[in-house]
């Protein structure tokens, strides 16, 4: 989309219209007795809710009586539960339904945008939660008429309560995309379930928090609105990644999945730098940093683990976006489709993370930093790395070699199934040999991941990292000469295509 | 529009659905595509539409790739799935109005091509009814005016007079020639194969995968059954003398009786069937018809295949 597009788009505006799957889905809704079953339930709880404290409570009348405090937490338990548990799953039951493994629905192969399809989705289930919130406003604005809580608190705890619902709802849209069979997908849709306890517990627990101290009472603070942000910026960035994710999977396999998921992780990994940088900054406290050092370390994992399962196969179709310009070219590589590339931008991320942390490190000399990332800390980050990449490398050769007409997502697969076996074979063995004990479970075992960080002794951390880098660079040495191929490859075709008319 | 299927095939774990197959047909053209259970119709018919992608080969839709280029290819294609649409809580006219506005459809042009579509598959009448709630026939009829409300030049249907009833088949029938008038490229699967006769210009048979035969029908059937069949039916009952005396004609084989009709196998060309005719007249037979016996689509088809699926 160039300028001259952008400004057509807000010219027109006229002839702006809503998202067809917001329209179609919303239309479904309406007229869906799940839907409007559920909300005259809700309704109904809540009024029976309100009815119970108001005849019960009118019997027990003192002068510092705070009945409203008393509904609206009730108010909050019933909008926390109906809410965190019926509309992520309803969109996931829908979006799971469209996307049945031998059927998807016909709505995947219309001109609609990836993108566009599950912004409806998502925008859809944004809408079903603010029924449901609308219904409920009501209820908890008139708890302040019955003292014990205050209007911003009222709107601020909606308002939370809504976006965390939206969260739920963009996970629960990505797992329905997820290209699982059906029992597969009842297994998320339970796991789901029981996960939905430990989202509302605790939300519930911050609203009464806030109920309690205030919200009006606090909002001239800054370091609430500091607290409020960052909760927000971190809520967002991770329904950014759901999305992009979500998107990545009902692209057709010949788009270029991996580039808006990798540049977005790349972006979000900056600004999650900076604002942690800016945060250890302004305490003074250095351990903060390990947030961000952390949290990228685990998505990076995850990332190796679908990086790996990429096929070495790129269409032509991203083959013809491939720039042509060595530099652009270069930079493509760690963006595009392709294991190879992907290993790089891992790596590349990784490397990155774990040397920023120890420039922050030593700009802030004053943070407690011998006891935070301290050097265990970076052993240990350092040495599973190195195996989680060995592990991976390994993989890859073995699928390539032996398994090479078995789809590749079984090289990510074979890497679990490698990490999985090498950790529980040593104990095993010492089961059978009858001397399985957590002696000999936090004795070294190299080679096992995740003996890691179960080493009884700290210094035998040490055997580990030369051990994992030892495999690591062996891996390298063997997979080179298919990652220089892959790196070749990766050039743009001579000929333009046709173009329909 | 010229659609090309070229080296097609697709794999599931180890059975292969569709094992090499390349075909092609034009705007205007109505191609059968028939074969047993099985055979890959369905699997070919889901990769044309963009729904599966083939294991290898392509499919160029004016040599736009539908593994490549899903998304263009897409505008191009209609499919009408053997699987019938059965939304929930959604009535024909939003139904028909959604894959308007998914296919870019917007405002008064939307208006008018979802009331086109209403009116060209006769479901104007049932337009507020609930899609749960219709009858297969009408299903359709919504599925064909889904595939068909954003005009597009490639129309793959699969299975489209499964279940219907006789007039909702020769409706069907119209509907599809009249498409075919309107320059469409047509790819349609049945089991009806008399049906396919009467509307298809060409065929394409494939087994297990594989195709069997494929052409224009006229060449089909020629290439399949070079022999004409000739049936004659005599006012008397002289079935024995004549079939004595066709016994000793040039260019006939394996005569024989039935149903009060002799039948035999024509080994040349028209002015054989005429000198054969006339000898029989002069002869004086009381002959009351004389008749070619063409063989169709379905007499081919059973010669050609084995039953086989995978």
């Amino acid at each position: 989309m160039n300028i001259s597009d952008i400004k057509n788009h807000f010219t027109n505006w006229r002839e702006w219209e809503l998202n067809p799957i917001v329209i179609k889905e919303l239309r479904q809704g309406v007229r869906s007795w799940t839907v409007t079953g559920m909300l005259l339930l809700f309704l109904v709880v809540l009024f029976i809710a309100s009815l119970g404290f108001l005849v019960t409570e009118s019997f027990d009348i003192n002068p510092n009586m705070q009945l409203g405090g008393s509904m609206f937490s009730a108010f909050t338990v019933i909008l926390a539960g109906a809410s965190i548990f019926f509309i992520p799953l309803y969109t996931a039951v829908r979006v799971a339904a469209e996307r049945q493994e031998n059927n998807p629905d016909l709505l995947y192969v219309t001109t609609l945008s990836p993108a566009r399809i599950i912004r409806g989705k998502f925008l859809c289930s944004a809408y079903i939660a603010l029924l449901f919130f609308s219904a409920c406003m009501p209820f908890m604005a008139f708890t302040n008429l019955l003292r014990g809580v205050d209007l911003p608190t009222v709107f601020f705890i909606l308002a939370y309560l809504f976006l965390v619902v939206c969260a739920a709802n963009m996970i629960a849209i990505f797992v329905a995309c997820i290209p699982a069979s059906r029992p597969f997908k009842v297994l998320f849709a339970l796991g789901g379930f029981f996960a939905s306890f430990w989202i509302v517990i605790p939300l519930v627990e911050i609203s009464w928090e806030l109920m309690r101290s205030g919200v009006g009472a606090m909002m001239s603070g800054r370091d609430f609105w500091i607290g409020v942000l960052t909760a927000a910026a971190i809520g967002l960035a991770a329904t950014g990644l759901f999305f992009v994710l979500s998107v990545a999977l009902v692209s057709p396999p010949s788009a270029n999945r991996a580039l808006p998921v990798r540049i977005y992780l790349t972006v979000i990994w900056l600004l999650g730098g900076l604002l942690n940088f800016g945060w250890v900054a302004q305490t003074g406290d250095a351990e903060r940093m390990n947030i961000w050092t952390f949290s990228t370390f685990a998505v990076m994992m995850f990332a190796l683990l679908v990086t790996i399962s990429n096929s070495d196969q790129i269409s032509q179709r991203v083959r013809r976006t491939i720039p042509a310009a060595r530099v652009k070219r270069f930079f493509a590589f760690f963006f595009f489709n392709g294991a190879a590339g992907g290993l790089l931008w891992t790596g590349g991320i990784l490397i990155a993370t774990y040397f920023a942390s120890q420039t922050v490190m030593l700009f802030l000399p004053t943070a407690a930093y011998p006891s935070i990332l301290s050097m265990q800390g970076q052993i240990w980050f350092a040495t599973t790395a190195a195996y989680a990449f060995a592990y991976a490398l390994t993989a890859l050769f073995i699928h390539r070699n032996f398994l090479s007409r078995r789809p590749p997502k079984l090289a990510g697969l074979l890497a679990v199934l490698l990490a999985a076996a090498w950790a529980i074979a040593p104990s095993v063995v010492l089961f059978f040999l009858n001397q399985l004990s957590w002696k000999s479970v936090e004795g070294l075992q190299l080679g096992n991941i995740f003996n890691v960080a179960s080493l009884r002794d700290d210094d035998q951390r040490l055997y580990h990292l030369y051990f994992a880098f030892g495999w690591l660079l062996v891996m390298i040495v063997i997979n080179a000469k298919w990652f220089f191929r892959q790196a070749n490859n990766f050039r743009p075709p001579p000929v333009a295509p046709p173009v329909l008319k | 529009m010229k659609v090309e299927v070229k080296n097609l095939r697709k794999e599931f774990g180890k059975t292969v659905a569709v094992d090499n197959i390349s075909f092609s047909f034009d705007s205007g053209h109505v191609f059968g595509f028939v074969g047993p259970n099985g055979a890959g119709k369905t699997t070919t018919m889901r990769i044309i539409s963009t729904i599966e992608e083939p294991t290898s080969g392509d499919v160029l839709l004016n040599g736009i790739s539908v593994c490549e280029e899903p998304e263009l290819a897409r505008r191009a294609v209609g499919y009408v799935p053997d699987t019938l649409p059965a939304h929930a809580d959604i009535t024909v006219h939003e139904y028909l109005d959604f894959y308007a506005r998914a296919y870019g459809l917007r405002g008064k042009k939307r208006t008018q091509a979802v009331e086109a579509i209403e009116e060209f598959t006769n479901v104007a009448g049932i337009r507020e009814k609930h899609l749960k709630a219709l009858s297969k026939g009408m299903k359709q009829r919504v599925s064909l005016g889904r595939a068909l409300v954003y005009d597009p030049d490639v129309l793959v249907l699969d299975e489209p007079a499964a279940g219907l009833d006789p007039r909702a088949r020769v409706e069907l029938r119209e509907l599809l020639m009249l498409l075919a008038e309107r320059k469409k490229a047509i790819l349609i699967s049945s089991h009806i194969l008399t049906e396919l006769t009467e509307i298809c210009n060409g065929v394409v048979i494939i087994e297990r995968g594989k195709i069997l035969e494929t052409g224009t029908i006229e060449d089909v059937l020629k290439k399949s059954a070079p022999r004409r069949t000739v049936a004659i039916r005599l006012l008397d009952t002289q079935n024995a003398a004549l079939l004595k005396e066709l016994l000793q004609t040039p260019f006939v084989e394996n005569a024989r009786d039935v149903a009060n009709e002799i039948h035999f196998e024509l080994n040349g060309d028209e002015s054989a069937a005429c000198d054969i005719l006339g000898g029989l007249i002069a002869k004086k037979f009381k002959v009351i018809e004389f008749r070619q016996t063409k063989a169709n689509l379905e007499d081919i088809f059973m010669n050609v295949t084995k039953g086989g699926v995978q």
